[in-house]
């Protein structure tokens, strides 16, 4: 958005004032919110505009034998708030030690982050109108189906202008919509009784898509039937498939924990060229998908964003790096700073948080286990996962799992009973005779699914640890 | 409350005018200060809480609430949310006034403080960083060890157009200890943590003993076998003890998922649901806990809701929307995480209390089993009465003593069936309260503290 790049963008007010005190970066943020909420399908509250516009400067001062970060955040744009700003942010680095013998910040010179769609125009120019259109279709998509209702729902935009500037001659920004969808949609009783079953959805997404609520109330409705209908898990250890929606909640946060320079600093990192999986895994982080919730043309330090690699063919490759932690290594900057980053999910005001390392969609290729029916037939005895409550992954020990929401028995190879109870879990890393989705990798699936933030297609691990009933 | 102060006459004057055009209008504003410094030996960082202040105005229009948030108290900027919700009343105007009783209420909260901890600066806090890294300097097989050392004082003025003015100035003070021991290619850690509110007094609670086990623990964890997975009994230490008393009967209590038709406990309001020896409580009021308020940000004061009266289930937590639904009380439970975010019905500090047995009693009576150690997190199922609770790492119980130490391992199970199940709460000696934060879906995180003592019943584990 241009309007971004504009001499009134947030970023580029405060760099004017900071002549002299160099090396600094400004990032900025002026965002506007609204949000719908539902109870039941009844309109509870609207909420908007939710105005925000704020910048946090970081200044980087050299020490004897390490370089001191400061930073602070604000949203007073006063040559006063500006000073007072700046004052916090020496004073932390007076007194900070970063290990980084040389640091460069991307002076915009070179390769740009062009063009990435990020960005619902609709959205953008009609906020409110669009909120409630998609309102009215998500009621329309879940009228006419008895049995089945919304018990809540919110529906939350997200319009940001970012701007990137520092010492070094960078000035960048970009305009970018972010979408949260959170419903949960109720099936009633029947034959088996009267307790309800729900399922629960937590979504992002760069743009609102209304056009796609029907199909995908069918597979709301279908797996909250199935919660309702679910019987605990089976006790023991056996094949288990988990699709894109499980490994989302997964993968991020131990590629984050393990596969950055983070990571290498504190001394935890799996060292590239470490064989961490069989052959035929192959997992990039691309931070250029189109309409990704982490994509973007720049990080959040103005280094364009691109593929990387991270395992190639089961060995350990990549390193992701900030520029910051690339100084403490004499390498570069992987594009992969982000502000506001937790366990692969991302807060809408960024500007408040400082810059982290983490991968942006991690993109598993397709193997050539076949599709979802070959992959259970497959299996042949085992648990297909549907949904973990919250698979609660360990950045330090790679350790994940929880209970299971819903899943289905696979019997004789083919998708059974429904599953709701009991828990899965094992390490994504671990030595061989421990139980790790990568060492006792069997198959991977050959249609990849897109679960913010990550696009793979379903896995099948040899033996997981099932915790049940019976 | 300095600047929250100084821009008081305006947020009283902007309420004051949209007064005129709704029978009800409300304002929120909250300025933060503080300082975080992180060390591990080599590194050194620091935090401030941004230099961000800002408001919300909520106000009832025809058909529902409608909210501005704006961030800033200068006249302009307040200006610009007064002009923004008068476009809405333009459109929807309210006539009736909205359900509920408003807060009339006037409190000026401020955390109490022994050692007032605003002077204490970076070198001071680094000082302090270093003296706790060095209690666990040189521990055998300990990669790293990191130490946080934090305090944030969150200042609040609360108005509305009945008259209700609530400042409250809360002061977090946290410690935190953070040990990784590696060998191998694997890592493991373990965690010690101690904070509250209040000053300085709260960083003296930091032990030498504690933080050096939590590095023995996270070697150990090396070497730990795999959990055992199944039903079996489980006896839960104090904070996973909290974290199932938040899941379970703290998620499903918040009176919103009644109205949402979205709890499984609604229709046991009343009812026995457990052991008379179970009593869990949500105190917001609890002085020093983490989660302790003044009052909520509808304006009204904190308060202690016995959720679990010995046994029964009694109460519910309220903000004034699902009061009025529900024909019950408002609990002081309406909380922000901040001023852009939205308020929903919200636990504070929420726990079981003490019973009569002794943890050897309660592992004697086990039997067999396993212990659940030093509680990581949880989810709710509010709908379908399930709950989630992980645990770092646990010992087994064998013959009715405890033996060998087990890596993470999550608890499955129905809340109802679990607290059938419940053959003993250990004593006062064992209670503790963690410093924790909750969020409502997958946002709107905000300080939240849980815990109890130790707890026995049975339920599904497994690795995690």
């Amino acid at each position: 958005m241009s309007a971004a790049r504009g001499r009134d963008a947030a970023a580029f007010r405060v760099a004017d004032q900071l002549a002299g005190k160099e090396p600094w970066e400004v990032f900025g943020e002026r965002i506007r919110r609204f949000e719908i909420h539902l109870s039941g399908d009844v309109v509870e509250m609207t909420r908007g505009p939710i105005a925000i516009e704020g910048y946090d400067i970081r200044v980087f001062r050299p020490h004897d034998d390490s370089l001191g970060v400061g930073r602070q955040a604000s949203n007073d744009f006063s040559p006063e708030g500006v000073r007072a700003t700046l004052e916090d942010a020496e004073r932390a680095a007076r007194y900070a030690s970063f290990p980084a013998p040389r640091f460069e910040l991307p002076s915009g010179r070179g390769a740009t982050g062009g063009i990435v769609e990020v960005l619902d125009r609709g959205l953008w120019e009609y906020p409110m109108d669009s909120l409630e259109n998609y309102v009215a279709t998500l009621k329309a998509a879940l009228e006419g189906r008895p049995g089945f209702a919304l018990s809540f729902g919110s529906i939350r935009a997200t319009l940001v202008e970012t701007s990137i500037c520092n010492s070094y001659g960078l000035r960048t920004g970009y305009g970018h919509t972010q979408v949260e969808l959170e419903v949960g949609v109720k099936a009633f009783g029947g034959p088996e009784g009267p307790a309800p079953g729900e399922y629960w959805l937590n979504d992002s997404d760069r743009r609102l898509r209304p056009a796609e609520l029907a199909r995908k109330a069918d597979d709301w409705c279908r797996f909250a039937d199935d919660v309702r209908r679910g019987s605990p898990a089976p006790t023991g250890e056996m094949p288990v498939i988990l699709p894109s929606a499980v490994l989302a909640g997964i993968l991020p946060t131990v590629a984050g924990g393990r596969l950055t320079g983070s990571a290498r600093l504190h001394g935890i990192a799996v060292a590239p060229g470490t064989k961490v999986a069989s052959e035929m895994v192959t997992v990039h982080d691309d931070g250029r998908l189109p309409w990704a919730p982490m994509s973007s043309p720049v990080d959040d330090e103005g280094v364009p964003q691109r593929k990387r690699v991270l395992i190639d063919h089961g060995l350990m490759s990549e390193v992701l790096y900030d520029s910051l932690h690339a100084g403490a290594f004499a390498t570069n900057s992987t594009g992969s700073a982000f502000r506001g980053v937790s366990s692969g999910f991302r807060t809408w005001y960024r500007f408040l948080q400082p810059p982290g390392i983490a991968p942006s969609t991690i993109v598993v290729s397709p193997g050539d286990g076949g599709s979802d029916a070959e992959l259970v037939e497959r299996a042949r005895e085992g648990v297909w996962i549907q949904e973990i409550g919250w698979s609660s992954p360990d950045p330090v020990s790679g350790a994940f799992g929880g209970e299971i929401r819903l899943g289905y028995r696979i019997r004789n190879g083919k998708i059974a009973d429904p599953i709701r109870g009991g828990t899965v879990g094992g390490f994504v890393f671990a030595p061989p005779e421990s139980p790790s989705l990568l060492n006792r990798l069997q198959a991977i699936g050959s249609t990849s699914a897109f679960v913010e933030p990550v696009s793979c297609p379903p896995i099948l691990v040899g033996a997981l640890p099932i915790g049940g009933e019976r | 409350m300095g600047e929250l102060s100084d821009a008081e006459d305006d947020l009283y004057h902007a309420v004051a005018r949209l007064a005129q055009r709704t029978p009800f209008v409300e304002v929120l504003a909250e300025a933060v200060s503080g300082l975080s410094v992180r060390y591990n030996g080599r590194l050194a960082s620091y935090q401030s809480p941004p230099r961000v202040r800002g408001a919300v105005f909520r106000a009832w229009t025809g058909g529902g609430w409608t909210e501005v948030s704006v961030s800033g108290l200068d006249a302009e900027t307040l200006r610009f949310a007064e002009s923004a919700i008068e476009r809405t009343l333009t459109h929807r105007p309210a006539r009736d006034p909205p359900p509920g009783v408003s807060s009339t209420a006037r409190i000026d909260g401020v955390t109490p403080m022994t050692k007032p901890i605003r002077d204490l600066g970076e070198e001071e806090m680094l000082g302090r960083a270093r003296d706790i890294h060095a209690w666990v300097a040189g521990a055998p097989d300990i990669h790293e060890t990191e130490v946080q050392v934090s305090w944030r004082q969150d200042d609040r003025l609360y108005l509305n157009s009945v008259a209700a003015r609530c400042s409250q100035s809360l002061c977090r003070v946290r410690g935190i200890v953070l040990p990784v021991a590696m060998e191998n290619g694997r890592a493991e850690s373990d965690r010690y943590v101690c904070g509250g509110v209040g000053g300085r007094e709260v960083l003296d609670g930091l032990r030498p003993e504690r933080a050096r086990k939590a590095a023995e623990t996270a070697r150990a964890l090396l070497h730990a076998k795999a959990p055992p997975f199944g039903r079996l009994n489980v006896l839960l230490s104090p904070s996973v003890t909290g974290y199932f008393a938040h899941e379970s009967f703290g998620h499903g209590a918040e009176a919103d998922q009644f109205v949402r038709g979205r709890s499984y406990l609604q229709p046991l309001l009343g009812t026995v649901v457990g052991p008379e020896i179970l009593t869990i409580v949500d105190n917001g009021a609890y002085s020093g806990a983490w989660s302790q308020i003044f009052c909520d940000d509808e304006g009204y004061p904190a308060q202690r809701t016995v959720l679990v009266d010995r046994g029964r289930f009694t109460g519910a937590l309220h903000d004034r929307a699902t009061a009025a639904s529900l024909g019950a009380s408002p609990t002081g439970n309406a909380r922000r995480s901040d001023v852009f975010s939205r308020s929903f019905v919200r636990m504070t500090n929420t726990y079981v209390e003490p019973g009569n047995a002794t943890f050897d009693e309660l592992v004697r009576e086990a039997g067999n089993g396993v212990v659940l150690e030093s509680g990581v997190g949880g989810i709710e199922d509010p709908q379908g009465g399930q709950v989630q609770v992980k645990a770092r790492m646990g010992h087994l119980i064998e013959n009715g003593k405890v033996t060998d130490l087990v890596s993470s391992m999550a608890l499955s199970g129905n809340v109802l069936e679990f607290l059938r199940a419940i053959r003993g709460i250990s004593g006062q000696q064992d209670f503790e309260l963690d410093t924790g934060s909750c969020g409502k879906g997958r946002t709107d995180l905000l300080p939240n503290s849980a815990g109890g003592p130790y707890l026995l019943s049975s339920a599904v584990v497994g690795q995690a």
